[in-house]
């Protein structure tokens, strides 16, 4: 014990970490032992060593678009704290100015309730026009008003949620300390509204099995910054996370779950979930698949988050690769050019040493690349496989020869051809997020966003059966309400996949696709007839009856959900239909999967600042997570609880 | 005002410049991987610009170590343990690998040393990296990881001796030493 004690003494004294007095008691010691002297030296020895050891680390820096924010935080007055969000109406208001450029053509020209592809009608060069006068700040043609990145934590927090009582020159300093060195761009969203079922008894839209903005607004909660709103799609949260829904068991390829409970966040509504899971393929029963991987090298791709983690990820796919799979990878940049020619997934050397040899370099032009990467996967085209393209970009395309609507129309037109397209976002500051997603929706795909090598794997290993398997195409839903048990209903989120009734009996209208066992989730919020709502009514018709409820029983349905769907390779779709009557269930009782899925539709209309959050908040939402947790084997839903965690940390008052 | 914005600039400027690398390679075997690191890092510098620097000028390299690891250990645990991108054979170096041109230049006996802490418990082996790479006092290692400083001495002695073992049993002390140096 004494020994041990002197031990101590002395390491400590070798490394000068005694002070004076009880250096001088050591050394004394020491200089009447040979031994003690001995230590001390081979203490200092080892330290030594140590030392040199440690130096070989590699450093690395902060990115520059990092250390700029740094600056530009430390360049603000001393002790202003950063303003917070104080002013939400006026907030709504900045956001409808910076979208009205964009947007305000398609709402006039929409003639349902929804926002009838709002996003996909909304033209992206619209950002150039000008903004309405008489608007302090913003007589500059600018940006959407998301158009922000992560790191600038104060101006993101300001532009993205204040306006009305700040100065115009804050504004201009804002937009000055901005601009520069961020451009992720997200097209503008309005939460879908209530609709009254006596106006219009049926909703329609697409399935979305994209997950992007849940790894989005992860990236910004965990930076430190509540993620813009119109980064936060609802629909893309809730289906981040796999839902224990048996799989079909009839042959179709996938089965559908209802179910109903109060709503937690509006007394008197209720709460309406459509489930769907996917049909699962037995691990090892993958059919061949036929990989060409599109990949941006341009030089905005060179940071450790963007190239780097492509490669990472690329690897991680190649390991699951057996000898029937195919893998070609073309690059763009300056010029298009195919790295690796279709090559079987047996030869791993070559392929990972063609990855290695990926470097940055130039500026991008996509729309060659994405030629050159059909090409390539037609040319070596499998039968009954999967044929894909796996578009890796920070969306930066610096479009030559063709804008983007022409972008798109090719991406459809290869579809057809049984090539799809899966696209994954990498990197912050320059992620084209809009762009993607329309891709990827026009592709027969799906997008994701890669912020981390976790993300990576999952989206390809532990999911790499539902991300490259597609089991359906063109999967449509609709939904006809009862209006004898429904007043109104609001679909949450899916906003951007609002169809036109028509459009879902028509064949040649394209929709979500649904991979190898992956579950999508919709949530509606429903007013019983007895409830009050204020939605802005229409004066009645002076030519027409309106509707009105058939008579005789209707077995206590709630609604009739059909769903439309084809196989990967057909051209004809088959219809599903299936009633639901209320289970009755109240909240606490519900299962906890539709529980969960609730809490994750909060936390987006939280994040939102939807005007139907109702009475959530970040509290209620970590409960009703935290209570309906399940076994949640990958850790996902625990993530969500921390996130949840952090949003509040952040936003303290709402 | 404008003036105490720009020293307050010029001082972040210069804290970054002086512990960047340190911080990142820092949170990285934390992390696990080098771009949540270099966001942790970023983080801990936006911290400190609403710091009263004057008030934390003497204690500098503590707070930004200390605010660092606690933002490390948050995502850490948001994130799971991660899978290094590339590792050692030893999990807790989590990703952070050895620049191998340096390595060549190594000496035997910084071989030797690596070797000999590389089994540590990670907590020790943060301890000693605190020491000799980042060349803290224990008062500071303890603010940054809440280990008493008894307890920092015990880490870093246990950990000093085993290298020091692992040196003599490999007889690299034994030469030097009788080379006539006694002074590290």
């Amino acid at each position: 014990m004494r020994e041990e004690r002197d031990g101590l003494k002395v390491t400590a004294y070798a490394l000068g970490e005694l002070g004076a007095d009880e250096g001088a008691a050591v050394e004394a010691k020491i200089a009447a032992s040979v031994g003690a002297r001995r230590e001390v030296e081979e203490i200092r020895a080892a330290a030594a060593a140590l030392r040199e050891a440690y130096r070989s680390m590699p450093r690395h820096e902060l990115t520059p678009e990092q250390r700029l924010a740094v600056e530009a935080a430390a360049a603000r007055e001393p002790g202003v704290p950063a303003p917070t969000r104080r002013f939400p109406g006026l907030l709504r208001m900045a956001a409808s100015f910076a979208a009205a450029a964009g947007v305000a053509a398609a709402i006039l020209a929409v003639t349902t309730p929804h926002l009838l592809r709002a996003r996909l009608a909304a033209p992206h060069r619209a950002a150039g026009t000008p903004a309405p006068a008489g608007v302090a700040g913003y007589s500059r043609p600018q940006p959407r008003i998301a158009t922000l990145g992560r790191k600038q934590n104060e101006p993101l927090r300001e532009l993205g949620y204040v306006g009305g009582e700040m100065e115009r020159d804050d504004l201009q300093r804002l937009r000055e300390s901005s601009a520069p060195f961020n451009t992720e761009a997200y097209d503008h969203i309005s939460d879908n509204p209530f609709v009254l079922v006596a106006q219009d008894p049926r909703s329609t839209f697409s399935v979305d099995v994209d997950t992007a903005s849940y790894a989005i607004v992860r990236r910004f909660l965990n930076g430190g910054d509540l993620p813009p709103r119109d980064a936060v799609r609802i629909e893309e949260l809730i289906n981040y996370f796999p839902y224990a829904y048996p799989p079909p068991s009839d042959g179709r390829p996938f089965a559908v779950h209802m179910d109903t409970t109060t709503c937690p966040w509006k007394a008197g509504h209720r709460l309406v979930r459509i489930g769907i899971k996917g049909r699962e393929l037995p691990p090892g029963q993958r059919p061949p698949s036929n990989l060409v991987f599109l990949l941006d090298v341009s030089g905005s791709m060179d940071e450790p988050n963007k190239l780097p983690l492509v490669k990472a990820a690329m690897r991680l796919l190649v390991n699951q690769l057996g000898r029937s799979d195919r893998v070609a990878i073309v690059v763009y940049a300056g010029s298009e050019g195919l790295a690796l020619p279709s090559t079987p997934g047996s030869e791993k050397t070559a392929i990972l040493s063609a990855i290695e040899s990926l470097s940055p370099g130039g500026t991008t032009h996509g729309s060659a690349g994405i030629r050159l990467a059909y090409e390539t996967a037609a040319g070596t085209f499998i039968d009954g496989g999967v044929n894909r393209v796996i578009l890796a970009t920070d969306g930066d395309f610096n479009v030559g020869v063709t804008n983007e609507g022409d972008l798109v129309r090719l991406i459809e037109e290869k579809a057809k051809s049984g090539v799809f397209l899966t696209a994954l976002g990498f990197g912050m500051g320059n992620l084209k997020d809009s762009t993607l997603e329309k891709l990827a929706d026009h592709g027969n795909g799906n997008y994701a966003y890669i912020d981390s090598l976790a993300e990576a794997r999952k989206v390809f290993v532990e999911q790499a059966g539902g991300t490259l398997v597609t089991i359906a195409k063109d999967v449509k839903l609709q939904v006809e309400f009862n209006p004898r048990r429904v007043k109104a209903f609001r679909l949450i989120g899916y906003e951007n996949r609002m169809l036109a009734h028509q459009d879902f009996n028509d064949d040649t209208k394209d929709a979500g696709d649904i991979g190898a066992g992956h579950t999508v989730t919709a949530l509606y919020e429903i007013v019983p007839p007895g409830a009050s709502l204020s939605v802005p009514g229409v004066d009645p018709l002076k030519y027409q009856e309106p509707a009105r409820p058939i008579a005789g029983p209707d077995a206590g349905e709630l609604l009739t959900l059909k769903l439309r769907y084809k196989e990967p390779d057909g051209q004809r779709s088959s219809l599903i239909e299936v009633p639901l009557a209320d289970s009755g269930h109240a909240f606490p009782s519900a299962p906890p999967e539709l529980r969960f899925a609730a809490a994750v539709a909060a936390f987006g209309m939280i994040l939102r600042d939807s005007p139907h959050k109702g009475d959530a908040d970040l509290d209620r939402v970590q409960e009703w997570a935290r209570t309906s947790i399940g076994d949640d084997s990958g850790g996902l839903r625990a993530e969500f609880l921390q996130l949840v965690e952090k949003a509040r940390s952040l936003a303290p008052r709402r | 005002m404008a003036s105490t914005a720009l020293g307050r600039l010029d001082r972040i400027r210069s804290a970054i410049d002086q512990y960047q690398g340190r911080l990142i390679a820092f949170a990285a075997r934390i992390t696990g991987d080098l771009e949540s690191a270099r966001d942790v890092v970023q983080d801990t510098f936006l911290r400190l610009c609403l710091q009263d620097l004057d008030e934390i000028a003497d204690h500098l390299p503590a707070w930004v170590f200390r605010v660092c690891r606690n933002r490390a250990l948050d995502v850490r645990k948001k994130e799971g343990p991660l899978e290094p991108l590339d590792d050692t054979a030893n999990g807790s170096t989590h990703g952070v690998s050895v620049d191998p041109h340096r390595l060549l230049e190594q000496s035997d006996h910084a071989r030797l040393a690596l070797a000999a802490v590389a089994e540590l418990p990670a907590a020790q082996q943060e301890v000693l990296r605190l020491r000799f790479q980042e060349e803290l006092s224990y008062k500071e290692i303890n603010e940054i990881t809440h280990h008493s400083v008894g307890n920092v001495g015990f880490l870093i002695h246990t950990g000093i001796q085993r290298v020091r073992r692992q040196l003599r049993a490999s007889g690299v002390v034994c030469q030097r030493l009788e080379g006539g140096r006694t002074d590290a």
